[in-house]
């Protein structure tokens, strides 16, 4: 899958998806977990701040292998 | 008359042992060493000439090497190319299995199935399978007559069980003898039974985790969709499921992603609240607010779309490559990617 | 006390009804037709009680319900309003050709129904309209056995058997993603009717589960699947012999949220626990996101001491080298493979077409081809109603 192949090309990449099951099987490494397939980024701004923010921290952390977060 | 070229390392060739690994791509006519045993079992056909390249020679000048065999090749005017036996030997396992992917006509490579070499061929070229050591050369020729006549006959083939070569990975449909549900019950009960069998199987491999940003205010930043958001309209057609690729559009100053201006395409959630406002699945308009706040140093003025529904894992890997190419080269350092 | 299926014989189909606003067609098996826009097929039935064949009161699986054998209902409709949430894909039924080995519907007598554009009504009411009529033509198509006597009678009953035989489930995945992409449960949208949900294995084949789903032509069920379900049948001539069927749960696929989809799983895996369950089959509806639901589905099953197996379609590349499972856990270890949707069918040429002269795509049906497999319906279902399988070459 797409944040597989762009990690393996050693760009840091967090994959923001409500189903973060999967993404754990197929070993994707940073996964934030959204709230809802129909707006993984969430539905207002204030929201979607919070979510991007959690992301950019996740980016911002060393981790060891497959990790997911809560975007809240 | 079947017309066979036959490709052998240094050793087998007649050319000397290791101290004769670094010989050039070279060609002799007729046939060499257990090339005499291959011409025997080819009933309707012949060895042409063989073609010989030291292991080391192979293994250090990769490309020249390939470049010289297929102009040798060539010449001969074969309807098809037998490398090997090379059994357990990785070198020339690995040589028998690039030139034969390469070969512009039908070839086989011959090795042990465990030979690094088999998965060289990725699947361009058929591997007859060997014993591990020459011990299993007797065994081993007719075999690779019998695929060569085939191959060069340019008849086609049937499965790898009967015509005895390794499975290539292609999945192919077939009539299966019971209906799907006799079969799950069949694995079923075999599995309660101890013995677990499959028709199919998944798994994936793991890549390391990249390091984190260090300086995410002086970072160049991208966003990447699976969510099929796209342009109204859909100008370039990105399709609701099954994606045959990827798209990539222009946000240099956009503010955030307008719902005149984007909708989604995927076919595989209700679009409703995206299309309402497509910062949900893309969210630039938060992004470039932190880009502003310096939060983030600059977002990289592509994004990337495709829609992840029913995206079988080859072709989504495919995308990703592409798609990570791209990026990489760009200087992209982050990545934000929505999936849904 | 179980439930009676009688058989007749095609033969006493009499007379498709006049339809206002309706095409009909029939065709024979074997005719050189390509037909499109199919948005079901379905075996026509009655009852001689006179309760409803598909009915949404009563429940369904007990007493008698008469059949009419080799004949199916395909009804066809090109959908006009371009406004929808989700993206319909293609449908296609050949009676003849390679396409034709694909389903079984070309050995069959075939009632197309073709339902005409109506400008003004929106594709909700029209589908709704299409697909009652759909099944109310195929209970009047059966009327005829009434007054005939049937071929033979199969009962459908489950005795009480050898304890030592080990006990299965089937674990069914029906879909609701949202209007024009529902199976329905006694004509309630599955999304709607408390899934998942433990019914009686002869329920499932007497009308209590219609289609009314638009997507994935080859890995959806139609109705007819339902009816003749190969799985269900199957376990119940293997109870008493080679296990102990031990009872039937539908679930749903497309949950819209992982918290569901995971809570949706548990509550599946617990209900084949509750039937005594040993081993459970699992089936899928449709593509990609059920995919995740069935896979969390296995899951949740082996953890809970349920061994799982799981049928399910490949959309491999045929040019690659990848098996094409689009969603997998390492617990689903026994997969049913029911064939490859993406491998191509050679180009064919109909003698003539029904449902509509032009696919989805814009391409005249006449001409169109290679098709992949996932055009034709019911293809590569995943309840394991057909042959089809794939291997690795």
């Amino acid at each position: 899958m797409l944040a597989k192949e762009i990690e393996r090309e050693g760009i840091p990449t967090v994959f923001v998806t409500s189903l973060p099951t999967i993404a754990t099987m197929i070993g994707v490494n940073r996964i934030l977990r959204g709230p809802a397939i129909t707006h993984p980024f969430g539905l207002d701004e204030k929201e979607r701040r919070c979510i991007v923010e959690r992301a950019l921290e996740m980016l911002e952390t060393d981790i060891e292998a497959t990790t997911v977060w809560e975007a809240a | 008359m079947v017309k066979v070229v036959h490709y052998l390392n240094q050793f087998f060739a007649g050319l000397g042992g290791e101290e004769a690994a670094g010989t050039p791509p070279t060609r002799l006519e007729g046939s060499a060493g257990p090339g005499r045993g291959l011409a025997a079992a080819l009933e309707g056909g012949e060895i042409v000439g063989t073609l010989a390249c030291g292991d080391d020679y192979f293994a250090e000048h990769e490309e020249e090497a390939l470049s010289r065999l297929l102009e040798l090749l060539a010449a001969d005017g074969a309807d098809v190319l037998v490398c090997g036996p090379a059994f357990g030997s990785g070198r020339f396992g690995y040589a028998c299995a690039r030139l034969a992917a390469a070969a512009p006509i039908p070839a086989l490579a011959a090795m042990h199935e465990e030979n690094p070499g088999v998965a060289a061929t990725e699947g361009r070229a058929f591997v007859v399978p060997t014993a591990a050591n020459v011990g299993g050369m007797r065994d081993a020729l007719p075999r690779m007559a019998r695929l060569a006549l085939a191959l060069g006959s340019g008849r086609e083939l049937g499965p790898p069980g009967e015509e005895g070569y390794l499975p290539r990975g292609f999945r192919r449909n077939v009539r299966a003898d019971k209906v799907g549900a006799e079969r799950a019950i069949d694995l079923l009960l075999a599995k309660l039974a101890g013995e677990t069998r499959t028709e199919v199987a998944g798994g994936f491999d793991r890549v390391a985790p990249p390091p984190s940003v260090t300086d995410l205010s002086r970072a160049l930043l991208a966003l990447v969709t699976e969510a099929g958001c796209v342009p109204q309209g859909n100008p370039d057609r990105l399709p609701a499921i099954r994606a045959q690729g990827w798209l990539r559009y222009p946000i240099a100053g956009e503010r955030g992603l307008e719902r005149a201006r984007y909708e989604s395409v995927h076919g595989g959630f209700d679009v409703t609240l995206a299309n309402e406002d497509p910062n949900r699945l893309v969210p630039l308009d938060v992004v470039r607010a932190l880009e502003d706040e310096g939060r983030i140093g600059r977002i990289h003025d592509t994004f990337y779309t495709t829609t992840g529904n029913g995206t079988p894992v080859a072709a989504s890997t495919r995308f990703g490559r592409e798609i990570a190419t791209e990026l990489r080269d760009a200087g992209v350092e982050a990545v934000l990617l929505s999936g849904t | 006390m179980g439930w009676e299926l009688a058989t007749f014989p095609a033969a006493l189909l009499g007379d498709v009804p006049d339809l206002e606003g309706v095409d009909s067609s029939v065709v024979r098996p074997g005719e050189p037709i390509r037909i499109t826009h199919v948005l079901d097929a379905v075996e026509p039935r009655i009852r001689p009680d006179g309760r409803p064949a598909f009915p949404t009161v009563d429940k369904a699986g007990a007493g008698r319900t008469n059949r009419l054998d080799g004949v199916v209902v395909l009804p066809c409709l090109d959908f006009m309003d371009e406004e929808r949430p989700l993206h319909e894909q293609e449908s296609l039924v050949d009676m003849a050709g390679p396409g034709a080995e694909l389903t079984p519907f070309a050995r069959m007598t075939a009632v197309v129904l073709s339902f005409r554009p109506q400008p003004g009504i929106g594709n909700g009411a029209f589908e709704e309209e299409a697909r009652r009529t759909t099944l109310r033509v195929a209970e009047d198509l059966a009327r005829p056995t009434l007054a005939a006597e049937p071929e033979h009678v199969e009962t459908f009953a489950l005795g009480s058997v050898d304890e030592g035989l080990p006990a299965v489930a089937a674990l069914v995945q029906l879909s609701d993603l949202g209007p024009l992409y529902y199976q329905y449960l006694y004509g309630v949208p599955v999304g709607d009717a408390g899934l998942p949900r433990i019914v009686e294995p002869a329920e499932l084949m007497d009308g209590s589960v219609t289609s009314g789903e638009y997507h994935w032509a080859a890995l959806r069920n139609p109705t007819l699947f339902f009816q003749r379900s190969s799985l269900v049948r199957a376990l119940y001539r293997e109870h008493g012999k080679r296990l102990r069927f031990a009872g039937l749960v539908l679930m749903r696929g497309y949950e819209q949220s992982a918290a569901d989809k995971q809570r949706a799983a548990e509550a599946a895996a617990e209900l084949a626990v509750d039937l005594g369950a040993e081993g459970a089959i699992l089936t899928a509806d449709a593509g990609g996101n059920s995919h995740t639901d069935v896979m969390l589905t296995c899951r949740a099953c082996e953890e809970a001491g349920v061994r799982t197996t799981v049928v399910i379609a490949e959309m491999a590349d045929p040019d690659a080298t990848n098996p094409g499972l689009t969603d997998w856990v390492p617990e689903a270890d026994a997969i049913v493979s029911v064939g490859n949707a993406d491998e191509l069918v050679e180009a064919w040429r109909p003698e003539r077409v029904l449902g509509g002269d032009v696919l989805l795509d814009g391409t005249p049906a006449a001409e169109a081809g290679p098709i992949p497999v996932r055009n034709y319906l019911g293809a590569t279902n995943q309840t394991g109603q057909l042959e089809l399988t794939a291997v690795t070459w």
